[in-house]
């Protein structure tokens, strides 16, 4: 009954799993609101344990009124996944409190379902999912057990029907799931949520910035080749190209905003590669350098050559690009750009200024130049470690005279500061360089710990250069716990699974299925229901033709599942006689003589042939034989198969009736 | 609105499905559906699961909006299957006194796999819940209260069930007949008639052994202790002995004793009289205007009675046993 009050148990119940739902959001949402969550409900449990109802309404609409501003203030819109799951929780936390009938328990299960899916517009991952899905079955259980009345229900017996009631859902999920039809672009836009924090590299770089990546084992993004891979040497991923120098950081300042790309002519062998994105909350997207073309309709090239999207990547993505490792500039530096690119204070790092100066009068070409500066950091004792020393103001100073010791962000900060001061346009470009092959799934892993910088320059008649001088350290001086990271293509991560092989096979073998869940799971849209129709061997797929195998689906699913849910009234028996005995009693019931329930076969038999003379030989014989297959010894006048053949060919015509 | 939609509805399966012979096995054809206000609720939910899902283009909570979604399906039909091929019976007449409660019992038979929970029986405006586990008979007790004295027929009764999580409500209608007997409320200050003349002494002493006056045909409703045992155990008919002192001084209860009363009032004086008689354990007759029930004793008789009590003023044959 509806009106019943809510017992103890109940509330118990219903308030754990609102706690675990919220348990999904722990990370994204204020302390304070799930602690108002978990305040209300156990004042309501104590409540409820003393035996007495609900506080009264004023102390509920005092909270609101409380809450409601300090959400505003918190997240200046009631709009938005955050702050909607926020408002969503406290109304929860509250109904928890005034929850009096069993129509509040419906009304927190409701919201339960609802912040369970907002969980999961925001994470992504296998085990929310399960998890969530957990949490749901618990959730139905609970509310089975509140709205049935007595005491029948253990929570043994509701978690089994729960169970069962997912498992009967599940066919009819995977058939909407895999063929409802996917919007191409959203209904009304998504508010951004600026909470989720942006990671990998970002649009600036002081020294020692990068170090911190170096540590993380998170994936930046992975890489599928169709045709050959590029050498270890060429497998550069282009980020953010930093063009602002203020002495101590670089900063991608006005670069990439103004106009198209300067043209390039490709050299070399195109390579075609699929990137697969994970959300960073950045805009750009890392391509090999240099990009050519891509798929993705919402990015562009800037024109420093990199490939930005128009919103942040808030959501993981695939792009399908080509690129040539070799490149021709046709077009002279633009006077704007090449005034930029060789811009510095003047009054900062003195002593790197007189140093470009003395090598430029040394080395008056370009490339003598750079392979002078290259041979420098070679030759004098530049490590390349982790650990660097702090550097003040004059950072380039600090490093190329005193400390000499630093991670790729700095030889490419003193590089470019040097090409500037030596007056060659020169940049600073983050990205990433090599990656490691997973050979179980043949696609390769970006790494955070793989984030690198270099510099390019700009040389008159080829267009912009790429020079790595982290490369140019000599071996003996990389430090002894980054013997690898100066590599090409190994990471922190990496050394630690050279040292345990089958730690490092199952990590990749994880990777592999994170990487399926991934290409399969979350990234299904329109494109890979195409390909399912394109294998379901439907011609022309589109998106009517789609609706018309959904509906087809649905309906045999359907059908599938009404037999299930009634087959489990009657499961075959493993009675044959009495089975076909059945069978017959309904052939004769449809031809309108049915049994009655008190009636024998032999008194059955002796009232339809009373009322059917024309069936009365055959009826009288088959009620005879099911009796005696039933009743007497056997081996007697017929066979169990032969019963059933004669009454399978028995059609008994419906009477004609006058009415 | 609402009431006048149950009625058409009402009016419609009973033209559909024609009168049943009880006991009945539902179909599932005569099984009707509706979602109840949460069901409404959880479907508003849903298609805002669907709508966040689409828009984020998130494939996950699409998967979990469409899970929940094939849940309340399947629900659907379990709450369906719920009352399928229950076998009902209902008993056909039903005994009361105005002002107090009718009692109709359902039996039902769940000859399936799988128990039925919260069935809820409805009949004349009472309800009465019950679950009857897999293989198993049991019976669901609908208690209605009877104002007005006199004969009501019902023919309609209904099945429904929420089960499980009242997220959708299932219900057939039966199309039954219970004659309900609603006798007078039993009320008066009148002595029995013959209450002064007879004391209760010769009654007492209508007990010996010596009043005993030869055997007659058993009748329903005679008490066990008058049963001649001895001739049935020896093969014999199944008699009663009959004393002399209860087939001797039959009271007769007649309406013509209550002149210048209120027909109501006569009528409840004549119900307690009856009950007063029986629990005297003393024969009595009964007379009133259009009907004349010959003195005896015993649970049939006293229900005969009562009936014809019941039916007094209306042209329902209130004969038991129809």
């Amino acid at each position: 009954m509806i009106t019943d009050r809510v017992s103890y148990e109940q509330l118990l119940g219903i308030s754990g799993c609102l706690g675990l739902a919220l348990l999904a959001h722990v990370t994204a949402l204020p302390l304070w609101v799930l602690a108002i969550v978990v305040v209300c409900g156990v004042i309501r449990l104590l409540l409820a344990r003393r035996g007495s109802g609900a506080p009264p309404r004023g102390i509920l609409i005092a909270l609101a009124a409380l809450a409601m501003p300090l959400l505003f203030l918190r997240f200046h819109t009631f709009n938005g996944l955050a702050a909607g799951t926020a408002l969503l929780s406290v109304t929860a936390g509250l109904k928890l409190l005034e929850t009096k009938t069993q129509r509040d328990i419906y009304i927190i299960t409701l919201i339960i379902y609802f912040v369970s899916l907002a969980a999961l517009l925001e994470g992504d991952s296998f085990w929310l999912l399960g998890y969530l899905i957990g949490v749901c079955w618990l959730t139905t259980a609970t509310l089975l057990r509140a709205t049935s009345s007595g005491s029948a229900h253990g929570w043994q017996r509701s978690l089994r029907y729960g169970g069962r009631v997912l498992a009967q859902a599940l066919p009819l999920t995977l058939v909407l799931w895999l063929l409802f039809p996917r919007l191409a672009s959203p209904l009304w836009q998504i508010p951004s949520d600026s909470r989720t924090a942006a990671s990998g590299l970002s649009d600036t770089m002081s020294p020692g910035d990068i170090t911190q990546l170096a540590l993380s084992d998170e994936v930046a993004f992975r890489v599928r080749f169709d045709t050959g891979v590029p050498p270890a040497s060429d497998r550069y991923w282009r980020g953010p190209v930093l063009d602002t120098f203020d002495g101590h950081t670089w900063t991608r300042g006005t670069s990439g905003t103004g106009g198209a790309p300067p043209p390039q002519e490709p050299q070399g062998p195109a390579y075609h590669y699929t990137v697969m994105m994970e959300p960073h909350q950045h805009r750009w997207i890392f391509m090999l350098d240099w990009p050519s073309t891509w798929d993705q309709p919402r990015a562009e090239l800037s024109n420093d050559y990199t490939l930005m999207q128009r919103d942040p990547l808030s959501r993981p993505i695939d792009v399908v690009g080509t690129s040539y490792t070799r490149v021709q500039y046709s077009e002279p530096l633009k006077p704007g750009t090449r005034r930029r690119d060789l811009r510095q204070p003047a009054d900062r790092n003195p002593r790197t200024q007189q140093l470009a100066q003395e090598m430029r009068g040394a080395h008056p070409d370009d490339m003598d130049l750079v392979s002078a500066v290259l041979g420098m950091f070679h030759q004098q004792p530049f490590y390349y470690t982790l650990t660097p020393p702090k550097l003040a103001d004059n950072s380039v100073d600090e490093f190329l005279f005193d400390t000499k010791r630093g991670f790729c962000g700095h030889y490419a900060s003193a590089f470019a500061a040097l090409m500037r001061a030596a007056g060659i346009p020169a940049r600073v470009v983050t990205g990433y360089h090599g990656g490691m092959l997973n050979p179980y799934g043949d696609y390769w892993i970006l790494r955070q710990s793989d984030a690198h910088a270099w510099t390019e320059i700009w040389i008159e008649g080829r267009g912009w250069v790429r020079v790595d001088p982290t490369a140019a350290i000599a071996p003996e001086r990389v430090e002894k716990g980054l013997s690898n990271a100066a590599g090409a293509d190994d990471s922190l991560a990496s050394r630690w699974q050279r040292k345990t092989p089958w730690f490092a096979g199952a990590r990749l073998r994880l990777d592999l299925l994170r990487e399926m869940w991934r290409e399969r799971i979350l990234d299904f849209n329109q494109d890979s229901q195409r390909k399912l129709l394109e294998f379901l061997k439907i011609p022309e797929p589109d998106g009517q033709k789609l609706v018309l195998v959904m509906g087809t689906a649905m309906a045999l699913v359907l059908v599938w599942l009404t037999w299930q849910v009634h087959r489990e009234l009657a499961p075959p028996s493993k009675d044959v006689a009495g089975r076909t005995y059945a069978r017959l009693c309904a052939k004769l019931a449809a031809a309108g003589v049915a049994r009655k329930p008190h009636e024998g076969a032999e008194a059955y038999a002796i009232r339809v042939a009373h009322e059917r003379p024309d069936l009365a030989k055959t009826v009288t014989a088959l009620c005879r034989h099911y009796s005696a297959l039933r009743y007497a010894t056997p081996s007697r006048s017929i066979t169990l198969g032969q019963f059933q053949a004669s009454v399978r060919a028995f059609r008994p015509k419906r009477a004609m009736r006058t009415l | 609105m609402r009431r006048a939609v149950t009625e058409r509805l009402r009016a419609w399966a009973m033209r559909r499905h024609g009168r049943d012979s009880l006991p009945i096995n539902i179909h599932r054809r005569r099984i009707y559906l509706m979602p109840t206000r949460f069901g409404f609720m959880l479907g508003a939910i849903l298609v805002a699961m669907l709508i966040a899902g689409l828009n984020y283009n998130s494939n996950l909570a699409l998967g979990f909006a469409f899970l929940m979604s094939s849940v309340a399906f399947v629900i659907m039909h379990h709450c369906n299957r719920n009352l399928q091929r229950l076998s009902v019976d209902v008993t056909t007449e039903v005994d009361a006194f105005a002002g107090h409660e009718a009692t109709f019992e359902f039996a039902l038979r769940n000859a399936s796999n799988v128990d039925r929970c919260d069935v809820e029986a409805r009949c004349h405006a009472g309800s009465g819940m019950g679950s009857i586990p897999a293989r198993e008979s049991g019976t669901i007790e609908v208690i209605a209260p009877v104002a007005r004295r006199g004969v009501t027929v019902v023919r309609q009764f209904e099945l429904r069930t929420r089960y499980p999580f009242g997220w959708f409500f299932s219900w057939t209608y039966v199309q039954g007949l219970i004659t309900i007997y609603v006798a007078p409320a039993p009320a008066g200050t009148k002595t029995l008639p013959s209450a002064g003349a007879k004391g209760g002494g010769s009654h007492s002493d209508a007990r010996g052994d010596e009043d005993f006056s030869g055997l007659r045909a058993y009748e329903p409703g005679v008490p066990l202790k008058y049963m001649a045992w001895k001739v049935l155990a020896r093969g014999g008919e199944a008699a009663v002995r009959s004393y002399s002192s209860l087939a001797a001084q039959p009271e007769w209860l007649e309406w013509s004793a209550l002149d210048g009363m209120e027909q109501e009032a006569r009528l409840s004086q004549l119900c307690l009289w009856v009950l007063e008689s029986d629990a005297a354990q003393r024969p009595y007759g009964l007379r009133i205007p259009g009907r004349e029930i010959a003195p005896s004793g015993g649970a049939a008789h006293r229900f005969a009675c009562l009936r014809a009590l019941a039916a007094f003023g209306s042209d329902h044959a209130a004969e038991p046993g129809r």
